[in-house]
């Protein structure tokens, strides 16, 4: 199947047949109503955006194409014939290609071992390196990397060089449909201009790209239609040249009601956390913030951003290159978690599974765990009763469901694993608390609980700092957001911005953040 | 032997609350024995004892199966309990923690022992503390390797193995130490008789296996550093962000080991009343018995997960098994079934652990 | 999480792989004719056809298991159990030709499939029941040796007929000068080279070693691979077994005792992970060659023998520190 320039030209995709057709794709978890009868339609040759916030549905739909889940009423079509997908071998049969984030390679094998694994072509039996390497040099030649890059071993890539070879590497499978699943969010724009000219080539030769992302600047250059998701539905499905960022960014927010606005004031005074030109190399450059007690300041940017880089190298887990800190007007040095915690700050991980919870341990474990010297006599005896009355106290005061403080963490509901954490960072109030995602896969009962716990620190004094990418959630606490991008702090907005001014200053609409003048 | 792939395994001890309603008082108490490894060790133990106590006063044994056997036999208890426990403090330490070198500690430790009390004349009172202190200095070069340097822990302990058995043996040109004062030393482990009633039993016992164990048991269970070391264990990057000193508490785990690998040397010193340059190393060496016990006992290979009682019960079991399988054979036949029953009990003891947590898991 | 990345780093050319050789292997081999040489000026008995020959003859059956040990540990495995397996061929193997006069064909195919079949019992445990390999080693290592003893009924065979004399240390196990023993090393390895370099089932086991969930997806059976690993290894005890046996004479009770922490002391020499997915026999080979040169010339030096374990524990930390250190750089740059 052929797609001319002219098919394209008009931004519509009406008159070749669609490739992959979605209609009614319905999915539940538990109670949560993750799609809502969701249609799609995917030409050939056609790069497809699709958009929406975070749980708007996107990554349900993907696995569900991917065949790693299965939808519980739908159907879809692959060239008109009805397919019954329910695992990703069934899909890959059927010629559907997944790029997730991570990539899925190993690092001990050469690029070209890779792309070939579990299926390498053979002469006399053993693997034909001379006819796998022509065509891995054909395939990195046709995304623009470097040929060279077949005999080196993944581990010596950088991580977007590993990114950029997984696509290779389903390009190889020479697939009808490829999915990125935000193939951008770890690239600098060099590279990203690299992943431009590979998704080119793929509609050059009739590949159909559904290409999902966050950075709304993005879509313009690379997309020819938009399909904009939002809770479970599709809002919009046009052609990219009938939509601006804005117009996007508006789909994909509504126009719900801001719940609830809380309505803070916070004293004038001066700050306590002060941040002048703190850089990390690669990470983040040039920050300059300042929160004062009492007072909640976002950081808001998109997964890649390097917000949640600025939050880490505050708590001196990934210490910033240069730059300076002020706590109360002196100047701190922060190289480990043990300097933060000693000037009374603490940090909320965003990973609860890796980077939060022991799960094999209690409840009363995990709370103390940060908390030692202070629940302990003289440093040395742990004081087990003040353990377990500490563990106990929040057990009730935070809302935390489970039968005792000698329950084990691990079988505890995301939420209350979360809260769990949440509660290890308040036995000893801090000055400053940084939260990191503190509402990702979170039910929505125990997030207003957090939120709610968050605001209520705040109003005791302490200064808050949330990195997030959930925009609700970022208006909903913060006094003020500061965006994020490419490691740079971009805008800021007081309480009450507009979703959709966020949104647009976050995904790289340039005007939006000209608008917004930096105090 | 590392594999980082393998996530900390949930514990053995998550409930399957749906299948527990089911069944009656009976079920859940297999289901005790099943999940929970001390209850298993000690039904295991019980019945070990019993069955062999019965055979004995029906005279299927070559010898009397009663407490006075029980009791002589706990004189290889110590050493072997002793060096498990150092095992189950660097294994519930995490990232692949095992100390094959704790057997060569033994050995070096034990000629620096024989040298101080057998050469140089010191006291015993100031030789024992010193002889374990030289045993917390080699756990030091351990910790330094895998804490602070990133050695795996099976190469770094496997090279420290080679090294200091080899400087134990060089040290007096490959012969024992076995003046006047070290035969001396024999009083230490001599057998006491408190009453009547009570078997008289090794000294030993008192001296140094319980205060080894009631120590280990309180540091793991009741002091700040047991919380941190089960916390790196279960989770290194969780710790981290919990502001536990990671690196410096890996590091004093196999200092510890080192401690008590100096413990067991003094003890096997005054066992056989000579300084041995090979007392560590003969045969298969300590490690392998010393990480078998710990298994049996529970410890998870992946770290976070391991009970004093476990290894000490397991302790027991294998002696008291043991002791038993050396009465049932005439000759040396009873050796040969003492490995076999060892390496029976630890494939099917793990085989139960990792049954277990699939249920476990799938139940979850 | 995720990092943004220097553009530089999509500019930066990288050293191919070396198609032959790794990095470790170059300075093995560098050491070793370091050594070498110094001995040769050094002794005037070191680099002689004797000497030499001894050297690579005691360190052939560390070597022949070592490369099946390779495999194993790229997998992210560990085999602590091939010293008691090696005693259960030895002793089968010395008792059927001496006691029922098997010749050499026999008895070559008899160790071979036996320890196919011990390693085959590791690879199952650890493939199917999930336990971590270095606990069903300890075990088998413990079952195997009581297998063993019970074979031996309590007295080392004595009076083993030379009927693998092929593979003996003597006169008749020489092939233009050098042990068939070490030719028949070399040779396994040279296949097991090509094996694990070329075909596709043997670059699979990379694979599992680096990440086995991730294998899996990618359609590699990832339990065949597993036992194949062990059984290889297995296969490679029952050869060093025939080794070990050689010109006859005495099989020991003690067989084969601390084997398996001369066989992992060498393949981590040679540069094998021991986190997996990286190593190569070829490594191996010269780790073992590393260990027999230093035995020999503290002998030669007349310096005392129980050094040699100590320089093993040096190389050891010496071989796998260059190796944390690389990374790290590799890591940071």
């Amino acid at each position: 199947m052929t797609v001319t320039d002219s098919d394209r030209a008009d931004g519509s995709s009406a008159t070749a047949p669609p490739i992959l057709r979605l209609t009614g794709i319905e999915k539940r978890y538990g109670g949560v109503h993750a799609l809502r009868g969701v249609g799609l339609e995917v030409a050939a040759g056609e790069v497809h955006a699709l958009v929406g916030e975070n749980g708007a549905g996107k990554s349900t739909l993907i696995k569900i194409v991917s065949g790693a889940e299965v939808a519980d009423a739908g159907a879809i079509e692959l060239d008109g014939v009805p397919q019954p997908f329910g695992s990703t071998t069934s899909a890959l049969g059927a010629g559907i290609a997944t790029v997730y984030q991570e990539p899925q390679l190993f690092g001990e094998l050469t690029v070209a071992e890779n792309m070939f694994l579990g299926r390498e072509l053979r002469r006399h039996g053993a693997v034909d390196r001379g006819t796998q390497r022509s065509r891995v040099v054909e395939l990195l030649e046709r995304i623009g990397l470097d040929p060279e890059l077949a005999d080196v071993r993944v581990a010596d890539l950088a991580v977007a060089e590993q990114q950029l070879v997984s696509i290779a590497k389903a390009l190889s499978q020479e697939p009808r449909i490829l999915i990125l699943d935000e193939p951008s969010a770890i690239l600098t724009d060099r590279e990203i201009g690299t992943l431009f000219r590979a998704v080119r080539a793929m509609r050059e030769s009739g590949v159909a790209v559904i290409y999902i992302s966050h950075r709304l600047d993005e879509l313009a250059q690379i997309t020819d239609r938009v399909t904009v998701l939002r809770d479970g539905e599709v809002v919009a499905s046009k052609p990219t040249t009938e939509l601006s960022v804005r117009a996007v960014a508006e789909l994909m927010v509504g126009h719900a009601l801001q719940s609830d606005v809380v309505d803070r004031s916070i004293p004038d005074t001066p700050p306590v956390l002060a941040v002048a030109h703190l850089c990390r190399g690669g990470r983040f450059t040039d920050v300059s913030l300042h929160v004062r007690a009492g007072e909640v300041v976002a950081l808001y940017g998109l997964v890649g951003s390097g917000a949640g880089n600025i939050a880490r190298a505050l708590y001196g887990v990934d210490p910033a290159d240069s730059g300076t800190v002020t706590l109360a007007g002196k100047p701190v040095a922060l190289h480990s978690p043990a300097d933060a915690v000693r000037h009374g700050i603490t940090m909320l991980p965003a990973n609860r599974k890796v980077q939060g919870v022991f799960g094999s341990k209690s409840i009363a474990f995990n709370i103390s765990s940060a908390h030692l010297r202070l629940l302990s006599r003289g440093g040395l005896w742990l004081d087990r009763s003040r353990e377990r009355r500490v563990a106990e106290e929040f057990l009730t005061r935070i809302a935390i469901k489970a039968p005792s403080v000698a329950t084990l963490v691990g079988n505890l509901s995301g939420g209350n694993q979360q809260k769990v954490v949440l509660a290890r960072q308040l036995v000893e109030r801090p000055r400053i608390l940084l939260l990191e995602e503190p509402t990702q896969g979170v039910d929505v009962g125990a997030k207003d609980e957090i939120h709610r716990i968050v605001l209520e620190l705040a109003d005791a004094g302490s200064a808050i700092v949330v990195v997030s990418s959930d925009l609700p959630e970022v208006l909903q606490l913060a006094d003020r957001v500061l965006v994020v991008r490419g490691g740079r702090l971009t805008a800021e907005f007081p309480r009450g911005a507009g979703q959709a001014d966020v949104l647009a200053a976050a995904a790289g609409d340039d005007q939006t953040v000209e608008e917004v003048s930096l105090s | 032997m590392t594999t980082p792939t393998v996530a900390p395994p949930p514990t053995p001890r998550a409930p399957a609350p749906a299948r527990a309603g089911a069944r009656g008082g009976l079920g859940r108490l297999l289901r005790l024995i099943l999940v929970e490894r001390v209850a298993l060790l000690t039904v295991l133990l019980v019945v070990v004892v019993t069955w062999f106590w019965i055979l004995g006063d029906n005279g299927y044994l070559i010898a009397r199966y009663d407490s006075d056997y029980l009791a002589a036999a706990l004189d290889t208890l110590v050493p072997l309990s002793i060096l498990a426990l150092a095992e189950l403090i660097v294994m519930v330490s995490g990232r692949g923690g095992i100390d094959l070198s704790v057997g060569s500690i033994v050995s070096l430790a034990g000629m620096c022992f024989g040298f101080m009390v057998g050469h140089w004349g010191w006291p015993v009172a100031v030789a024992v503390p010193a002889t374990i202190l030289i045993g917390g200095l080699l756990g030091a070069v351990n910790g330094t390797l895998v804490a602070y340097l990133g050695f795996p822990a099976l190469i770094a302990t496997l090279a420290t193995f080679y090294a200091f058995g080899s400087l134990a043996l060089v040290s007096n040109q490959n012969a024992p130490i076995s003046t006047k004062p070290v035969q001396d030393l024999h009083a230490l482990t001599s057998a006491v008789d408190l009453s009547p009633q009570i078997p008289s039993f090794p000294l030993q016992v008192i001296t140094f296996l319980v205060p080894v164990v009631l120590v280990v048991w309180l540091v793991l269970n009741r002091t700040t550093y047991g919380r941190k070391l089960y916390a790196i264990g279960t989770n290194d990057v969780a710790a981290r962000f919990a502001n536990i000193n990671v690196r410096q508490t890996r590091f004093r785990a196999y200092v510890a080991s080192g401690l008590l690998a100096g413990v067991a040397a003094v003890v096997i010193v005054a066992q056989f009343a000579s300084a041995r340059p090979d007392a560590g190393s003969v045969g298969n060496g300590m490690a392998l018995p010393a990480i078998t016990i710990a298994v049996l006992g529970g410890v998870v290979v992946a770290g976070g997960i391991g009970r004093v009682a476990g290894v000490v019960i397991a302790g027991l079991l294998v002696v008291w098994l043991n002791a038993g399988i050396l009465l049932f054979f005439e000759g040396s036949d009873g050796s040969q079934f003492q490995l076999f029953a060892l390496g029976a009990l630890l494939v099917s003891s793990a085989l139960l652990n990792a049954w277990t947590l699939r249920r476990g898991r799938s139940a979850g | 999480m995720t990092a943004l990345v220097e553009p530089a780093a999509l500019r930066s050319r990288r050293r191919p792989v070396a198609r032959a050789v790794e990095g470790q292997e170059l300075a093995l081999v560098a050491v070793i004719a370091a050594l070498w040489v110094a001995l040769s000026f050094g002794t005037n008995t070191f680099l002689t056809a004797g000497n030499l020959s001894n050297i690579v003859f005691a360190v052939a059956p560390v070597a022949l298991i070592g490369i099946g040990m390779t495999a194993i540990i790229v997998t992210g495995g560990i085999d602590v159990s091939v010293g008691s397996a090696a005693a259960v061929v030895m002793v089968v193997v010395a008792k059927l030709i001496r006691d029922s006069g098997v010749p050499m064909v026999e008895a070559i195919a008899v160790a071979l499939v036996l320890g196919v079949l011990l390693g085959t019992v590791n690879g199952l445990l650890v493939a199917l029941g999930g336990i971590h390999p270095i606990i069903v080693t300890f075990g088998t290592l413990n079952l195997f040796r009581f297998v063993a003893l019970r074979l031996f009924e309590n007295k080392q065979v004595t009076g083993v007929p030379s009927t693998l004399q092929w593979f003996g240390g003597g006169e008749t196990g020489l092939s233009i000068g050098v042990p068939n023993a070490w030719w028949l090393a070399m040779a396994v390895a040279a296949v097991m080279w090509v094996y694990m370099r070329h075909w596709p089932t043997g670059r699979h086991w990379y694979a599992v070693g680096g990440d086995p969930a991730a294998a899996r997806l990618a359609g590699i059976r990832v339990h065949r691979r597993l036992v194949a690993a062990y059984a290889l290894t297995g296969l490679l005890v029952g050869l060093a077994a025939c080794v070990l046996i050689g010109s006859g004479g005495l099989v020991q009770q003690n067989a084969g005792t601390g084997l398996e922490l001369q066989v992992i002391a060498a393949v981590v020499i040679g540069g094998t992970s021991i986190l997996g997915g990286r190593g190569t026999v070829l490594g191996t080979l010269l780790g073992a060659l590393l260990v027999g040169t230093v035995t020999s010339a503290i002998t030669l030096l007349g310096w005392r023998s129980e050094l040699t374990e100590l320089f093993i524990g040096v190389f050891i930390l010496v071989a796998v520190g260059v190796d944390l250190l690389r990374e790290r750089r590799r890591r940071s740059a």
